[in-house]
């Protein structure tokens, strides 16, 4: 079989096209680049996700020229699919979104550069390497939620989100420089064997520097107790960016919490899993209360997105008991970034056309904008784990593995949690279609996002009705990551 | 064990789904076009049903497994998760008259939904296929997947096509029966994990339970099924979605839906969690007792002859679950007999009082008035009807609420104080025909009739009523031997 280094095709080809898009308002100007930009970003990453494809389906053996840094396995293979997929549907959803924006290629520039930093994080096996691609990801992202600069709403988002942004990088990278002190180096497979024999009066630095670790990676994971910019970040932003952030930056936030932690958690020799599934719980109530209170659509999604990442830290909680752990998390990332991902761009297309994000203004939808309301039904009932959806079964597996690592409790929290998400859902569904619209005009719905929406709708629809392949997938992923430490 | 040579049930189950995505397509014809065409699927549905069903008595299988798909994996790299069906006694009897009401239902809703009628029409058909897949499913997570399904269209026909509260009802609805389902859902994992190897098919955890497990397993499936059923503290729902919900959907509602919830402790309760069913049976017989009292004397005061109808479903399924957990064969097998009588009563019951306010705008019993004289078929029909829906011995109510007082007598004599509820029963009833059939018209009564097509429709209901009184072992030539085994497993003679 051909050998085929995944990170470093993606690293050229994104990092270029990143770099040349600018350059080229230069030489095609403005205007025309624009459209260029556009498609030409949806090519790269369309291309991304082929090789991606071919690396996750086994056509070729998975070979990395810098194994020290970045390991080319089936784990980094699956989460860069995951950020690249939610990428291209964003790119698709801005084409129409971004149309009027003067400075259009900076913003699929960035886009771009999100995505490699992205994809580099999901590969990165060293804290150093994964501290920069986490900064190569965060970086553009804050520029992007501010992107709308004469929009106030959208500059607080911007900063509110900088400020944390880099309060988060700061402990993170805290909680490394003791990793590093206490083991010498910074590559997580020597620091796993530095670390095995820690003399026991060590151990409580090591837990300072875990606990540093889980508040820098929490602030982007938007766990509770660090959930608190996002609904402004997300309402501020504009609304393709938090698809992007909501749906991607979180889950590859999630699959370096998953390496580091991986690492980590059995040296340390007390247990965190109780502490991590007491903060899942808060994280997944917190964010479901919330969410019923909410009267404005992109806050609801926020708070949603907080809760849903409840869920997902049951996977990292059962990762040391449970062998169905991991593949539930892993599973649950790609269903809620798809499901996420275009509830968001749902919103977004409505947002577009008539500049409203309260709730009260989705009534009737269905008359209105039908493919629009069809397509945020779906992924609502997705998220709320109806099946034959596809998130009904990775909820299914993640319950199931909570239960199977002796924490039926959490998975009686997370069916709970399942059902009060239902209320906020439903709500939705109800004044899409059973409400009478405000206004009766009908509104064209815009050629890019009914293709991206139907799209992802018909992907979350089939994927629900066979979820065989997407489970296999995420669970080879997770048995060669789980056998490789 | 009964096979016929192609897969039926997949047939049964799929075949109005597909037909039901379908309908977009054939609307384009017309809406005439799209009624014969969906009325042409339900009776094929029929076709099937009764071919299996007739086969299943023919060969006195009951009691087992026929018509056996599976199990194929759905998941391959998740084991445990197949597709894997099959009938027995009371599958058969369900999807006999699930078949048998969606016709009827289809024949009703000609006359009474004038809007949006090509989702209306593609969603009869999805729940159809989604009910039957509830019947049918031998794997725990295909059961969750139809029962969840179930609601989907049901949460549409109340929200869109209901009274003046359906937003409200269509809400409170689809979030108590989730809730519900997420309970039994967690029931489903922690039976699934005790199994070695671990399985989710009902066949291959049977029996290997542990008597605590069982005991958590029963606590969350009465969550589950109790609201579905509905049981006395989670019944609220009922009133406000039958109420709200235009007729034809009360009769999916009644006729079916609240059938799950029995069927489910049928199922599961008895068939997978029998030690803690029988020790605890108690427990469940007082909330029956409390939810068909609760449902006899609320139903005595309403004056909205729907609502009057919902109690009483609430209280002729506590009469299922009272059955269901004397742990006998009269009671189990009365149980089931009374399912398949409630489902075509109070069908009748409902259907009717749609068409009532069809003719009159009305459905308050002090205001109907005269209806002998005005309208006589109607009149006639809501006496029948009546009839049926009491217990009457001339209709096969009677013979399985008579099955079940005797089962629970036999479980214990203090028991017998349910024979007070077919005499509360009556009374409202009676005093509700006073009302409305034996009155002098008032001015503003208006002077139509229902149609012939629909008095038709509605006296077909009968007929299995009568039929079964004639000839029982048609039903419970079916359910005894499943009931037989049941008595078994719960360890009693």
């Amino acid at each position: 079989m051909a050998k085929l280094d995944i990170p470093l095709i993606l690293i050229g080809a994104l990092a270029s096209a990143a770099l040349l898009i600018p350059a080229l308002d230069v030489g095609l100007g403005k205007v025309r680049n624009a459209k260029f930009s556009a498609y030409f970003t949806m090519l790269i990453l369309a291309f991304a996700l082929l090789i991606l494809t071919i690396g996750g389906l086994g056509l070729v053996t998975l070979d990395s020229s810098v194994p020290n840094l970045l390991q080319n396995d089936l784990l980094g293979v699956f989460f860069g699919f995951v950020v690249i997929l939610v990428a291209l549907l964003v790119t698709v959803a801005s084409f129409d979104y971004m149309k009027d924006n003067p400075n259009v290629s900076i913003y699929y520039s960035f886009l771009l550069f999100t995505s490699l930093g992205m994809v580099v994080l999901s590969f990165a096996v060293d804290l150093l390497m994964i501290f920069v691609a986490w900064e190569l990801m965060s970086l553009p992202t804050f520029i992007l939620a501010g992107f709308m600069k004469k929009d106030k709403l959208s500059n607080e988002a911007a900063v509110k989100y900088f400020i944390l942004g880099a309060l988060s990088s700061g402990i993170l990278l805290y909680g490394m420089s003791i990793i590093f002190g206490l083991s010498g180096s910074t590559n997580l497979n020597v620091v796993l064997n530095a670390l095995t024999d820690l003399s026991p009066n060590m151990i409580p630095v090591a837990g300072f520097g875990a606990v540093m670790l889980i508040a820098g990676f929490g602030l982007k994971l938007s766990i509770v107790p660090f959930h608190m910019w996002i609904p402004d970040a997300y309402e501020g932003a504009p609304t393709t960016v938090s698809a992007l952030l909501s749906a991607a930056t979180k889950k590859a936030g999630f699959v370096a919490a998953i390496r580091v932690f991986a690492v980590i958690f059995p040296l340390l020799r007390f247990d965190l899993s109780m502490s991590l599934a007491i903060i899942a719980i808060a994280t997944m109530t917190l964010g479901n209360l919330a969410a019923l209170t909410q009267k404005s659509m992109t806050r609801m999604l926020a708070y949603s997105s907080i809760a849903q990442g409840g869920y997902l830290l049951i996977g990292l909680v059962v990762l040391p008991t449970s062998p169905l752990g991991l593949s539930g998390l892993l599973y649950h990332s790609l269903n809620h970034a798809l499901l996420q991902a275009t509830a968001f761009i749902a919103v977004a297309a409505f947002r577009h056309k008539t500049s409203k994000t309260s709730i009260s203004s989705y009534n009737g939808l269905a008359r209105v904008m039908p493919i629009t309301a069809f397509s945020l039904m779906i992924s609502l009932l997705g998220l709320v784990g109806i099946p034959p959806l596809n998130g009904f079964w990775s909820k299914l597996v993640l319950f199931t593995a909570a239960a199977d690592g002796g924490f039926a409790w959490l998975a009686l929290g997370g069916l709970v949690n399942s059902a009060i998400s239902l209320g906020y859902y439903g709500i939705i569904v109800k004044r899409m279609y059973m409400d009478e619209p405000t206004e009766k005009v009908s509104i064209k719905e815009s050629f890019p996002f009914t293709a991206v929406l139907l799209i992802a709708s018909m992907i979350i629809i089939l994927t629900g009705i066979f979820p065989g392949p997407v489970y296999e997938f995420a669970s080879r992923a997770s048995i060669q990551f789980l056998s490789g430490i | 064990m009964v096979d016929i040579g192609f897969p039926i049930i997949s047939l049964i189950i799929f075949l109005p789904i597909v037909g039901g995505l379908l309908v977009a397509l054939v609307a384009r014809a017309g809406i005439k076009v799209l009624k014969i065409y969906t009325l042409g699927l339900a009776l094929a549905e029929i076709l099937l049903a009764t071919v299996a069903y007739a086969m299943i008595l023919a060969n006195d299988a009951g009691g087992s497994y026929n018509f056996v798909e599976g199990p194929f994996p759905w998941i391959p790299a998740f084991p445990g998760i197949d597709y894997f069906v099959g009938f027995d006694g009371l599958s058969a009897i369900l999807i006999f008259i699930s078949s048998f009401l969606t016709v009827l239902v289809l024949i009703g809703s000609w006359d009474l939904i004038k809007e949006r009628q090509m989702l209306y029409y593609s969603l009869i058909l999805i729940f159809e296929g989604s009910i039957m897949g509830v019947f049918s499913s031998l794997n725990m997570i295909i059961f969750y997947v139809f029962w969840d399904l179930v609601l989907i269209p049901m949460f549409f026909f109340i929200g869109i096509w209901g009274g003046p509260r359906r937003r409200y009802a269509a809400i409170k609805f689809f979030l108590f029966t989730f809730i519900g389902s997420v309970f039994m859902l967690l029931a489903f994992i922690l039976i699934y994990l005790s199994a070695t190897p671990h399985s989710f098919n009902i066949t291959e955890v049977a029996g290997q339970i542990p008597f605590s497990l069982q005991i958590i397993a029963s606590v969350l499936f009465f969550i589950g099924f109790g609201v579905k059923l509905p049981v006395f503290p989670f019944h609220t729902w009922l009133p406000d979605a039958h109420v709200e919900a235009p007729a034809p959907i009360s009769v999916f509602l009644a006729g079916l839906l609240l059938k799950m919830g029995a069927y489910g402790f049928i199922r599961f309760n008895l068939g997978l969690l029998p030690e803690a069913s029988a020790q605890y049976a108690w427990i469940f017989i007082s909330i029956a007792i409390i939810t068909m009292f609760y449902g006899a004397i609320v139903a005595l005061r309403q004056t909205d002859l729907k609502r009057m109808i919902a109690m009483t479903s609430i209280n002729h399924m506590g009469f299922v679950l009272l059955g269901a957990f004397t742990g006998g064969v009269f009671g189990i097998s009365g149980a089931m007999f009374m399912m398949f009588n409630h489902a075509v009563a109070i069908g009748i019951m409902f259907m009717l009082s749609g068409y009532l306010h069809e003719i009159s705008g009305t459905r308050d019993v002090t205001v109907l008035k005269g209806l002998k004289i005005t309208s006589p078929r109607a009149a006639t029909v809501l006496v029948l009807g009546s009839m049926a829906a009491m217990g009457l011995p001339i209709f096969s109510l009677f013979l399985s609420e008579f099955m079940v007082i005797v089962g629970a007598i036999q479980f214990d004599p203090r028991l017998a104080v349910v024979v007070g509820i077919p005499v509360i029963t009556v009374s409202y009833f009676l005093w509700m025909m006073r009302r409305t059939v034996m009155s002098t018209p008032s001015a503003e009564t208006p002077r139509r009739d229902i149609s012939r097509l629909a008095t038709f429709a509605l006296l077909i209901f009968l007929v299995p009523l009568v039929l079964t009184l004639i000839a029982p072992w048609l039903v419970l030539g079916m359910v005894d031997p499943l009931s037989q085994a049941l008595v078994n497993l719960m360890g009693g003679g």
